[in-house]
């Protein structure tokens, strides 16, 4: 049978909430179980309340329930602004630090259950204050009846790096806190998770790591990128990582110039990406203009939060899809992938370097807050899966490529594709500019000259028409199909789960092009089809509409508050129309 | 030995006859051939405006980008593969107006490459608006009533920047241009080279004649030390920037000798296969 839990970290920003979820969910991965993480955080440092949930599960699962199980609480505020959220009969774990005198009426209205523990004296007594992270990893893992030996190994990790003094103190923490019985009257037993089927020790990833991780795996060895949330967990892995490469990171003075110099060392030769969220997206434009006009790959990772301007920089929002639908000024072609779990994550973003290669133009990684910050348990990735194609390269020894004389950088040819030379390479030296041009590169405002290469670029891209770019899940013998993207996946494949109709799901994964044949086929077999999207104009409904023309059957569900959808969101939609 | 016109594509510029750009054109050509560098071992990466055009008239890898960003695309080039030679050129405009942050960040990251101003003191392209390196009181289309802005001081700029190497050149001192060129080529780490390249169009203020009558040849000064920072600043201020000549230069280990990791064969050599690192990789997220 399955089961789930739910629970909820809560506490003042910048005293490790974070970290503590994220242990739990090593924890939980390398015993056999799955979890999802779901952070909210403010913009700034220290203070604040912030929070951390995570469900727990003996299968996989990508989202968390509306209500709460458990709540722990490590100050006041936590208990006054979350305990609303505990289902009747949940329970709440408080620091015994903490007075909860003047809400005990209240709780027992709600019939929760409420054990104090000593999260802060355990720590104080066998570590040091900070360590209270530690004891309530010790008191969950009793509670959910984990091995021992896996949180001391998290424990490990988590802190071996830091000076053995500090290890063996939160060790001595850790087994405090899970030695130590619970009080009598309590029923613990019931949150006892049962032995996981298969005890597979999994990884747990962030949607940005597997990004990152995408991107080594693919050959990508160079990054120029501005710090900015939710998109700088990519630049930090890579800049970990390069120098075992021979890759190069350099953090930029602005995203102006991660752009252009990510073009430059693509043009150079070399596989490169920049990451950035909505603003840096708006920066970015021109540069992303020349990549489409020189035919240069360049792949950029957006990081959806919430805009416009600075907006609600730490929050969930799908709203930069119409900016890089419609891109820069001017026309040119390019590709929007939009991944929609972390696994999902690492193989596009190989398959983004490909695309941006063989297609020469920009590829855009879209991704949203929830996907890019939310730790989650994955499925193996496999490495052997992925393959590098470098698209049509020139070289100075290639017989079946033109010769020297006669190179011309952007030669028409049937699939609009010309072999790029990169610099270095004899007898291969030509120009390239922003400027429309000619075949050889030099610039050429002539009427029929533009028509031409206009028409070059701009058809590069139709065979991805024709290819799939949707995913499909759930019920297929509805009459309703959900069209979503990115971390919506989770959230609508759990809300569905739970209702008797049948309902269908699809996934879009590439955005631009659309799968217009997949589409037309979508539109013949599902009468309603609802579009599920985290902005205030329905911006992938208005896109379908106006590619698709199929206006009578597309439906909107919008949420734009910062917060993601719930399951409970998208069931009333659904019974709505059903 | 080549000739400068082997790095010549034999293209007909679209500069007014008389343009500072052609003596540019020309020095780059001949510091080129005098380093033996192959024409497909030399990048040159330039910006929009009359100064822009550089690019297409050389046989070389050339890459005329946008408005003020030949400088990160320069950088990216050379970070990937610095077996190549990678010159940026642009106008003041772009390197002291719109792309005035990525002139600073480029100094500090002292990545080896050369950087050369065709500093003109006016927009050209736009058909003569004035630029931040105008004179005060200058008239143009935009400051029909004269500038009341002060000029940028390019290179108090460039040493306050931290710069590796600083020289300025006059478009009609071409010899003395493709010494410095040269020299900053040579350089191994940022190189900054302004050079007074007049526009004879929309310029009438700072022409050829006014320079040849105003600008002191460091090459002149007995005994002048240019790798002492303070005598650099002492320089530029007492002729209030008009000179010719090395201003600085100092051995300051550049950008990617300082990268951490051990660095072989340049990065756009690699091999992109990481499969057998993979499970290591994957050790961090358990």
């Amino acid at each position: 049978m399955t089961k789930k839990i739910t629970v909820m970290f809560g506490g003042i920003q910048g005293e490790g909430v974070v970290s503590t979820g994220d242990t739990l969910i090593r924890a939980l991965s390398r015993s056999g179980y799955f979890a999802y993480g779901y952070r909210t955080f403010s913009s700034r440092i220290k203070g604040g309340h912030t929070n951390y949930v995570i469900e727990v599960c003996t299968k996989k699962v990508l989202s968390c329930s509306d209500k709460l199980d458990i709540l722990v609480a490590f100050d006041q505020d936590t208990i006054a602004l979350q305990y609303k959220k505990l289902k009747k009969g949940g329970l709440l774990i408080y620091d015994d630090i903490i007075l909860v005198k003047e809400l005990q009426n209240t709780l027992e209205d709600k019939n929760i259950q409420w054990i104090s523990v000593p999260l802060t004296g355990t720590a104080k007594e066998y570590g040091a204050t900070v360590m209270k992270n530690t004891a309530i990893i010790g008191i969950l893992g009793k509670l959910f009846q984990l091995p021992f030996s896996k949180l001391e190994g998290v424990i490990h990790q988590s802190f071996q790096k830091k000076s053995e003094e500090i290890l063996v103190k939160n060790l001595s923490v850790l087994k405090k806190s899970y030695e130590t019985p619970f009080a009598e009257d309590f029923d613990h037993l019931q949150y006892t998770l049962s032995p996981s089927a298969d005890q597979t020790i999994r990884a747990a990833m962030i949607g940005n790591e597997a990004i990152a991780l995408g991107a080594l795996s693919a050959g990508c060895r160079f990054m120029a990128a501005y710090p900015i949330t939710p998109a700088s967990e990519i630049m930090e892995y890579l800049t970990k990582k390069f120098p075992q490469v021979n890759g190069v990171m350099v953090q930029t003075e602005d995203e102006i110039s991660a752009v252009t110099m990510t073009i430059g060392a693509s043009y150079a030769g070399t596989r490169s990406m920049t990451a950035t969220s909505g603003p840096g997206i708006s920066l970015m434009m021109e540069g992303i203009g020349l990549a489409g006009m020189a035919e240069i790959p360049l792949v950029i990772v957006d990081a959806q939060r919430g805009g416009p301007s600075t907006g609600l920089p730490t929050k969930h929002e799908q709203s930069d899809l119409n900016s890089l639908y419609y891109g820069p000024h001017g026309e040119i072609p390019s590709i929007i992938l939009y991944p929609y779990s972390v696994e999902e994550c690492f193989y596009q973003t190989i398959e983004a370097f490909n695309l941006a290669e063989k297609y020469q133009c920009p590829v855009f990684i879209l991704s949203d807050l929830n996907l890019s910050l939310s730790r989650q348990t994955i499925d193996p990735l496999d490495i052997h899966q992925i393959s590098i194609d470098r698209g049509k390269v020139a070289s100075a020894s290639s017989h079946n490529l033109p010769s020297s004389k006669s190179y011309k950088r952007f030669l028409f040819t049937d699939d609009g594709i010309s072999p790029r030379a990169y610099p270095g390479t004899p007898d291969h030296m030509h120009p390239i500019t922003g400027i429309e041009h000619q075949e050889s590169g030099r610039p050429d405002e002539s009427d029929q000259n533009r028509s031409r290469m206009m028409e070059k670029r701009m058809s590069k891209l139709k065979p991805l028409k024709d290819l799939p770019g949707i995913d499909l899940f759930g019920n297929p013998n509805s009459s309703l199909l959900i069209l979503s993207m990115g971390s919506n996946f989770g959230i609508i494949q759990d809300a569905v789960a739970s209702l008797d109709t049948p309902v269908a799901i699809g996934m879009m994964k590439r955005i631009k092009p659309l799968p217009a044949s997949q589409l037309s086929c979508l539109f013949q077999q599902y009468h309603k089809i609802l579009v599920v999207e985290n902005n205030c104009t329905g911006q992938l409904a208005n896109i379908l509409k106006q590619e698709t023309g199929y206006h009578q059957q597309i439906h909107s569900l919008l949420k734009y508050n910062g917060l993601p959808f719930t399951h409970q969101d998208i069931q009333m939609k659904i019974e709505e129309l059903i | 030995m080549p000739s400068a016109m082997d790095y010549s594509n034999n293209t007909t510029p679209t500069w007014c006859l008389g343009c500072g750009d052609f003596s540019v054109l020309r020095s780059l050509q001949g510091a080129a051939a005098r380093l033996d560098i192959a024409p497909h071992n030399l990048a040159v990466v330039s910006g929009i405006g009359c100064s822009g055009r550089i690019s297409g008239y050389l046989n070389v890898y050339g890459f005329h980008s946008i408005h003020g960003r030949a400088l990160p695309v320069a950088q990216g080039i050379k970070l990937v593969n610095p077996e190549l030679t990678v010159i940026a050129a642009g106008g003041d405009g772009d390197g002291f107006a719109i792309g005035t942050a990525h002139t600073i960040h480029a100094i500090r990251r002292n990545i080896d490459i050369t950087y050369v101003v065709m500093n003109n003191q006016v927009y050209g392209l736009t058909k003569g608006h004035t630029s931040p390196l105008s004179t005060t009181g200058f008239i143009t289309k935009s400051t029909p009533h004269g500038s009341i802005e002060s000029p940028i001081k390019p290179g108090i700029l460039a040493l306050s920047a931290g710069a590796t190497f600083v020289a300025q050149g006059f478009s009609g001192y071409q010899e003395q241009l493709v010494h410095i060129l040269t020299k900053a080529i040579l350089h191994k780490g940022f190189s900054f080279v302004n050079v007074f390249s007049p526009c004879v169009t929309f310029n009438k203020t700072n022409t050829y004649q006014w320079f040849r009558e105003h600008l002191l040849n460091l090459d002149d000064i007995d005994n002048y030390d240019s790798h002492s920072l303070q005598s650099a600043m002492n320089q530029y201020l007492a002729t209030d920037g008009l000179f010719t000549g090395i201003l600085y230069e100092n051995d300051d280990p550049d950008y990617y000798s300082k990268l951490p990791g051990e660095r072989g064969s340049a990065v756009v050599h690699q091999n992109l296969d990481i499969s057998d690192q993979f499970n290591q990789l994957m050790e961090d997220f358990y």
